[in-house]
C-alpha cells in the first residue's frame, strides 16, 4: 500500500469520525426490521395468500418447442373439461395491444410483448394457451387436452452463430437477431495495445443464471364489474410501471387500474419487468368478470422468469512495463433471449457490461463493442448487479492476469491503477462519471481486515505443503440512485429518476408515509420509517410505510437499480421536514410559544426547558377535530407530498476479498473467508446494510460456483428444477465480514448512496480470482463462470494433456 | 406442477395394502415418505390410479436387534436410523452414511422402504444394503419372499419388486467386532445426491486385509460392490501398492454416467480418490480395533 493511499484512508476516516459525532440519531441506528415479526412468523401477506370468493385459477400451456410456427391450436376438448371456465388463445385476445420496450438508442430493434404467443413460439416455456378453471388442478388436467401443432424452425441457441447472416431470425420485423449494437471509444485502444509491452487477454464467459426468488411470481386480478375497475395484485418490484403498461395494453385509464405489490418474497430483478402472465390475468378477469389468479410453480419460474448474464467477452488489457494500464479493449456478445424485455429493453444487461468494464481504473484508451443477440431462450432482464457482475469479473480477472505476468502483487497493481481520492470526479472510457468513489479506501480496508501480508505468507506456507490455497480481490463501483438525467437502462425513454413521498398525520395523530417504491424483502419499511422519524421527530414504530401501490402516489415506478434508499430517502427527508414545519406552526399557536422554543422528538412537540408538550395525537386532534382551537385561516393539513430527483445520482463502491481452498483430490472448492469493504454513503441502518451485503454475496457465490441455466441443442432447459439448477444454501456460504467506509455522498440528499446490488457484483470476480490464484501453480486460468469442480477437472485434464503434448510447457 | 387425479387409500395393515395393490391391477402406488414419489407425481411423470398410504399401518417403523442382524421396518424414517443408538453401535458405517442423506426436513419424512424401492443409483441406503448384505422381506397377495439386496437392484429406479409387492422388512447384517469401516462421499452441496461415494468394511487379520467389502454408488446404473478390487485386497498386507491396484481396478470397472453435475471421467476420478481415502480410514480403524 502506498503512503498516499494510506493517508487518504486516514483523512477519510477522520471525516467520518467527525461526522459520526454530529450524526443524526435514528438514521444510522441498528433498528431491528419492523417487518420481520410479520414475515418471520408466517403472517406476511403475499399475493398467493390472498383469496377472494369465486376466484378462478390459471394454468398455461407453454411451448415445448424452442423455435417453431404454430400451425393450429385445438382447445375444444379442454373447453369441455371439468371445472374449466375459459380457454383463451392469442386469437381470443386480439383487442389487447402489444407492449413494446422502446429505446432512444440507434441500432436497436424492439419486439412485441403479448399475453400469449401467436403464430410463432420463440422459447420453450412461452405461454400459448391460458386455461381458466375452478382450481389449478383442474386447469392443469385440461392442459393435457389441448392439441398444438407446431412446425419446427431452426433452433437459435448459440449467440455467436445467431449473429451470422445465415442464422434463422427470431423476429422477422427486426430482420436480424442482433437487437442492439453499441460502441464506446476513448483514445486509440488498438494503437496503445499494439505498442504496449504487457498484454493479457481472454475469452471470458459468464453463463446464464436465473434469479430464483423464494416466492415465485404470482398475479391476482380482481375486477369490479359495476365500475369497470381492475386491481392487479402482483409480486412485482415495479407495480407503477406495470400499471402504466396495462393502461396501454388494455386501453384503460389509470383511475380504473390499480396495481398493488403486497409483501413480495424476493425479486433480484426477476420481478422488475412486465410479464405475459400479468397481462393475461388482467384480461381474463375483465373478460370473465371475476377474480383470476396465476401462481407460478418452480418449473415455470425456471422456464419463464427473466434470466441474467449470459455474455461472452473477448477482452484485452495492455499495460506499460511498470504496470500502468494503458488500454482496454472488449467485444461483448450478450445472449438476450427471445424478447426485448419491458421496460428495460434487451440493451440493459449487455450494454451495461461495456459501460462498466473500465471500472475503478484509469485507462486512457478504451474500445468497447457490444451486441445484444436474440436467441430462442427466455428473455434475460435486469438481474441484481446488471451487467456489472460480468464487467467486474472480466476486468478483475485481467488485472490478476496482468499482475501475474508482471510478477506484481495484485493489490499493489490495483492501487497503482485506481482513480485516487483526489482525482474525482473522473470520467472513464465508456463515458461514465464517478462522482467520489472510495476505491483505494475500500481495497485498503478489505486488506487490513484480513492482514493481507500475513495472509499471503500463510498462502506461501500452504502452497509449500501442496495445498491449493487462493486469495482473490475484486473492486468495482456502480451507479446508484440514478436521477432524471440518466436512463437506468441505456436509451430507455422512461424516467425513473424521481420519487415521491406523501407523509400524512391524520386526525388520530398517526403518521403514514406513502412511496412509489416496493420492498421485496430489503427492509424498506424500516429504513424509510427511520428517515421519516429522523426528520419529522417521530418514532420509528409509529410510522406506517405504504409502498408497492400504484395508487399511493401519482408516479410510482418501484424498486430496482439500488435507488430506493437514495430517492425515497430523499423524498422522505423533504416531505418530513415540511410536515415538521407544520407541526411547529400549529404547536406554536396551541402552546403560545415561539417556534424557536419548540422541539419535535419521539412523536411529541415540547417547549424547550418545560414539561409543556403535545403528543402528535393531541396536536392532530386540536388541528383537525377540536373546534376553534386554531383559527380557520391558520389551520394547515399536517401533510406534505414531495418529489425528489437527484438529477444525476451517485455511486457506491466496494472491494471484495475471498479466500478459498481447493481439495486437490476431489476438487471441491471451499470458501474459507469472505470480506467486503463497502461504501454506500451514509448508513441508514447498518444491520440492514449488512444483510443486503450478505444476501448479495451469497448470490454472487452462487453465480461463481453453482448456478447455471443450461439449454441443450434442442433449446430445452435441462436445469428445470432445483435439483439441477443448484443454488448455494447456508452450508455453502462462509461467514461474511463487512467493513463500512461511510463516505457520505455529496450529491444526494442525506448522503445515501444505495447498495442493494453490490454484493452480487463483486463476489463472482473475487471468487474467480481466488480460485484462479489457488490453481495458478498449475498454469490454469479461470475464464468461465460458474467454475464447478467439473469445469476445474476438465481444465486440469486439458492442461495435463497440453503439457504432455508440449513436453513441459512454460507455466 | 399439480399431480394428475388419483384415488387415495389409507391402508391399516400390510394385508390391506397389498390387497389394494392387487385391486389396482398394477396401477397402484404405495406412498411412504412421499419425498421421491410426490415430485414425480407433480411432474406428472407417474399416473397411478390409486395412492396406497402405508403411514397409518401400525408397527411398520422399528429398528430391532435380532442377534446376527438388525431388523428395520420399511416405514422407518431416515432420521430415526441416523439417530438410533443401535445403528450407531452395530452399524457405524450406516450411521455415518445417514448424515449424507438429503436435508433434515427430508430425512424426517423419507423412509428406508421408500429409498430402497425407489432405487436411486446415487442414494445411500441402496448402497448400504449391498454393503451390509441386506435381506429384504417382500409381501404380496400370494405371500412372502426374501431376496438378497445384491439381486434386488436391476437398474436406475428399477428393482425386482413386482407391481403387487410391498417391501415389509429390511435385515442388515451386523458388523463383526473389530470391523474397520469408512464412508466417503462427494456431492455438489451438502445434502445433494452423491456424485460418487464409497463405503467400506474390512477386518485386520494378523496384518492382512480380510472380509473386505466395498460398496460404490453414483458411478453406475445401480449401487454396486467392487468385487474385483475386493479380491485384489483380500489376504494382502495393507500397502500403497495393493491400494493403488484396488483403486485402479475400481476406476477400470465403473461406467459412470455423464450428467449436468459431473462427467463420467470426473466421477471415475472421484470414486478412486474416495476409495483410496476410505480404504486407509477403514484399515486404520480395523488396526486400532485389532490392537484394543
Ligand atoms: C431434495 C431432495 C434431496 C434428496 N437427497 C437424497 C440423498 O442425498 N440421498 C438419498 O438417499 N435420498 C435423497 N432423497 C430421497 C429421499 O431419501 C427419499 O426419502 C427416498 O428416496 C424415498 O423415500 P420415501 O419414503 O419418501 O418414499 P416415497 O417417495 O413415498 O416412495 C418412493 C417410491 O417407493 C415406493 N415405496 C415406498 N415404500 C414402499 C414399500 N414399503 N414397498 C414398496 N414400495 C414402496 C413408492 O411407491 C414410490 O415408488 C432426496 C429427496 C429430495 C426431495
Amino acid at each position: 500500500m502506498t503512503d498516499a493511499s494510506l493517508k487518504a484512508v486516514d483523512e477519510r476516516q477522520d471525516g467520518v469520525a467527525e461526522e459520526l459525532a454530529t450524526r443524526p440519531k435514528i438514521i444510522g441506528a441498528r433498528v431491528k426490521r419492523t417487518e420481520d415479526p410479520r414475515l418471520l412468523t408466517g403472517k406476511g401477506a403475499y399475493v398467493d395468500d390472498r383469496k377472494v370468493a369465486g376466484m378462478l385459477h390459471v394454468a398455461f400451456r407453454r411451448s415445448d418447442h424452442s423455435h417453431a410456427l404454430i400451425k393450429s391450436i385445438d382447445v375444444s376438448a379442454a373447453r369441455q373439461a371439468a371445472g374449466v371456465v375459459a380457454v383463451l388463445t392469442a386469437e381470443d385476445m386480439s383487442e389487447i395491444n402489444a407492449v413494446f420496450a422502446t429505446s432512444r438508442m440507434r441500432d436497436y430493434h424492439t419486439t412485441p410483448i403479448t399475453a400469449l404467443a401467436s403464430k410463432k413460439v420463440r422459447y420453450v416455456g412461452e405461454p400459448i394457451v391460458g386455461v381458466v378453471a375452478k382450481s389449478r388442478y383442474l386447469a392443469e388436467d385440461a392442459l393435457e387436452l389441448i392439441e398444438v401443432e407446431f412446425e419446427p424452425l431452426p433452433v437459435v441457441i448459440d449467440p455467436e452463430t445467431a449473429c451470422l447472416p445465415s442464422a434463422a431470425v427470431l423476429h422477422d420485423d427486426a430482420g436480424t437477431n442482433v437487437l442492439c449494437f453499441r460502441e464506446f471509444k476513448t483514445g486509440d485502444a488498438d494503437a496503445a495495445i499494439a505498442s504496449a509491452p504487457i498484454r493479457v487477454s481472454g475469452r471470458f464467459r459468464f453463463y446464464r443464471k436465473t434469479p430464483v426468488a423464494m416466492e415465485n411470481r404470482t398475479y391476482l386480478a380482481e375486477y369490479e364489474v359495476g365500475r369497470d375497475e381492475l386491481t392487479l395484485y402482483t409480486s412485482s418490484q415495479v407495480p407503477g410501471i406495470i400499471r402504466d403498461a396495462l393502461s396501454d395494453a388494455l386501453d384503460m385509464p389509470g383511475s380504473q387500474l390499480r396495481v398493488i405489490a403486497p409483501d413480495v418474497g424476493g425479486g433480484f430483478g426477476g420481478k422488475a419487468s412486465l410479464y405475459p402472465e400479468e397481462i393475461f390475468v388482467a384480461v381474463a378477469a375483465r373478460r370473465l368478470g371475476c377474480a383470476v389468479k396465476w401462481t407460478s410453480d418452480r418449473m415455470e419460474d425456471l422456464a419463464a422468469t427473466s434470466q441474467g448474464f449470459d455474455q461472452i467477452v473477448n477482452a484485452e488489457l495492455a499495460l506499460d512495463a511498470n504496470g500502468n494500464a494503458v488500454a482496454l479493449k472488449a467485444d461483448v456478445i450478450g445472449d438476450v433471449g427471445a424478447y426485448s424485455i419491458y421496460p428495460w429493453t434487451a440493451v440493459i444487461e449487455p450494454v451495461q457490461v461495456v459501460s462498466f468494464l473500465p471500472g475503478p481504473y484509469k485507462i486512457a484508451n478504451y474500445l468497447g463493442r457490444v451486441r445484444g443477440v436474440a436467441t430462442s431462450k427466455p428473455p434475460t432482464g435486469p438481474y441484481r448487479g446488471v451487467g456489472r457482475p460480468t464487467s467486474t469479473f472480466v476486468t478483475e480477472r485481467l488485472m490478476d492476469m496482468a499482475a501475474q505476468r508482471l510478477g506484481m502483487d495484485p493489490v499493489a497493481l490495483r492501487l497503482r491503477n485506481m482513480i485516487q481520492p483526489d482525482e474525482f470526479p473522473h470520467r472513464i472510457g465508456s463515458g461514465i462519471i464517478w462522482d467520489q468513489c472510495a476505491f483505494t479506501e475500500c481495497l485498503n480496508a478489505a486488506c487490513d481486515k484480513v492482514d493481507y501480508p500475513t495472509l499471503r505468507a500463510r498462502q506461501a506456507q500452504a502452497r509449500a505443503a501442496g495445498r491449493w490455497f487462493g486469495i482473490g480481490v475484486a473492486c468495482y463501483a456502480e451507479l446508484t440512485g440514478i436521477g432524471s438525467r440518466i436512463s437506468v437502462a441505456p436509451g430507455m425513454p422512461i424516467n425513473t429518476g424521481t420519487e415521491t413521498a406523501k407523509i400524512t398525520i391524520d386526525s388520530t395523530g398517526a403518521v403514514t408515509a406513502a412511496f412509489g417504491v416496493t420492498a421485496m424483502g430489503q427492509g424498506l419499511e424500516t429504513t424509510l420509517a427511520q428517515v421519516v422519524a429522523e426528520h419529522l421527530g417521530g418514532r420509528v414504530k409509529d410510522i406506517r410505510v405504504i409502498q408497492g401501490d400504484s395508487a399511493a402516489v401519482p408516479n410510482a415506478t418501484g424498486s430496482y437499480a439500488s435507488r430506493s434508499a437514495v430517492l425515497a430517502g430523499g423524498a422522505a427527508t423533504l416531505a418530513a421536514k415540511e410536515v415538521k414545519d407544520k407541526i411547529i406552526r400549529a404547536a406554536s399557536h396551541l402552546l403560545e410559544t415561539g417556534p424557536e422554543d419548540l422541539v419535535v422528538e419521539d412523536g411529541k412537540v415540547s417547549v424547550v426547558g418545560t414539561d409543556r408538550a403535545l403528543t402528535f395525537r393531541q396536536l392532530a386532534r386540536a388541528v383537525y377535530l377540536e373546534m376553534r382551537r386554531i383559527p380557520a385561516d391558520k389551520r394547515e393539513e399536517l401533510a406534505s407530498t414531495k418529489t425528489y430527483d437527484p438529477v444525476f445520482g451517485t455511486s457506491a463502491t466496494a472491494a471484495h476479498l475471498a479466500v478459498v481452498e481447493i481439495n486437490p483430490d476431489t476438487l471441491e472448492i471451499k470458501l474459507e473467508r469472505f470480506v467486503v469493504a463497502e461504501d454506500c454513503g451514509r448508513l441508514i441502518n447498518p444491520m440492514i446494510v449488512d444483510g443486503q451485503v450478505h444476501g448479495g454475496v451469497a448470490q454472487g457465490i452462487g453465480a461463481a460456483l453453482y448456478e447455471e441455466v443450461v439449454y441443450n441443442d434442442e433449446g430445452q432447459n435441462v436445469t428445470a428444477s432445483l435439483v439441477d439448477y443448484i443454488i448455494p444454501t447456508a452450508t455453502e456460504i462462509p461467514p461474511i465480514e463487512v467493513v463500512h467506509i461511510e463516505a457520505a455522498s455529496l450529491t444526494t440528499l442525506g448522503g445515501f448512496r444505495g447498495m442493494g446490488e453490490g454484493g452480487t457484483i463483486g463476489a463472482p470476480a473475487a471468487v474467480a480470482n481466488a480460485v484462479a490464484d489457488a490453481v495458478a501453480p498449475l498454469g490454469i486460468d479461470i475464464l468461465e463462470l460458474p467454475v464447478s469442480p467439473e469445469r476445474l477437472f476438465r481444465l486440469i485434464e486439458n492442461s495435463k494433456q497440453h503439457k504432455d503434448a508440449t513436453h513441459g510447457h512454460e507455466t | 406442477m399439480k399431480p394428475p387425479p388419483f384415488d387415495y387409500f389409507a391402508a391399516d395393515s400390510i394385508e390391506a395394502a397389498v390387497q389394494a395393490l392387487a385391486d389396482a391391477g398394477g396401477d397402484g402406488k404405495i406412498i411412504a415418505g412421499g419425498q421421491s414419489l410426490m415430485p414425480m407425481l407433480n411432474f406428472r411423470l407417474l399416473r397411478p390410479s390409486v395412492l396406497i398410504d402405508i403411514n397409518r399401518i401400525p408397527d411398520l417403523a422399528y429398528v430391532r436387534d435380532d442377534g446376527e442382524c438388525i431388523r428395520i421396518g420399511p416405514l422407518t424414517r431416515h432420521r430415526t436410523l441416523e439417530t438410533s443408538s443401535l445403528v450407531a453401535e452395530q452399524l457405524p458405517v450406516l450411521h455415518e452414511a445417514m448424515g449424507y442423506v438429503a436435508h433434515l426436513a427430508i430425512r424426517n419424512r423419507g423412509t428406508i422402504g421408500g429409498s430402497l424401492s425407489h432405487a436411486d443409483p446415487a442414494a445411500e441406503l441402496p448402497m448400504m444394503s449391498l454393503l451390509l448384505d441386506a435381506r429384504l422381506e417382500i409381501q404380496s397377495l400370494s405371500g412372502r419372499r426374501t431376496i438378497d439386496a445384491r439381486d434386488f437392484f436391476l437398474g436406475a429406479l428399477t428393482t425386482d419388486l413386482d407391481e403387487g409387492e410391498m417391501l415389509v422388512e429390511v435385515r442388515l447384517t451386523k458388523l463383526r467386532k473389530g470391523t474397520g469401516w469408512a464412508f466417503e462421499e462427494v456431492a455438489r452441496r451438502s445434502g445433494d445426491f452423491a456424485l460418487a461415494s464409497v463405503g467400506i468394511t474390512l477386518s485386520h487379520d494378523d496384518g492382512k486385509i480380510s472380509n473386505v467389502r466395498i460398496g460404490l454408488m453414483g458411478v453406475g446404473e445401480t449401487p454396486m460392490r467392487a468385487t474385483d478390487a475386493e479380491s485384489l485386497l483380500a489376504g494382502q498386507p495393507f500397502s500403497e501398492t495393493v491400494v493403488t491396484a484396488a483403486v485402479d481396478s475400481i476406476r477400470r470397472t465403473v461406467e459412470p454416467n455423464t450428467d449436468l453435475h459431473a462427467s463420467s471421467d470426473y466421477r471415475r476420478h472421484l470414486v478412486g480418490v474416495l476409495a483410496e481415502q476410505a480404504l486407509s480410514k477403514a484399515w486404520q480403524r480395523a488396526t486400532q480395533a485389532a490392537h484394543d
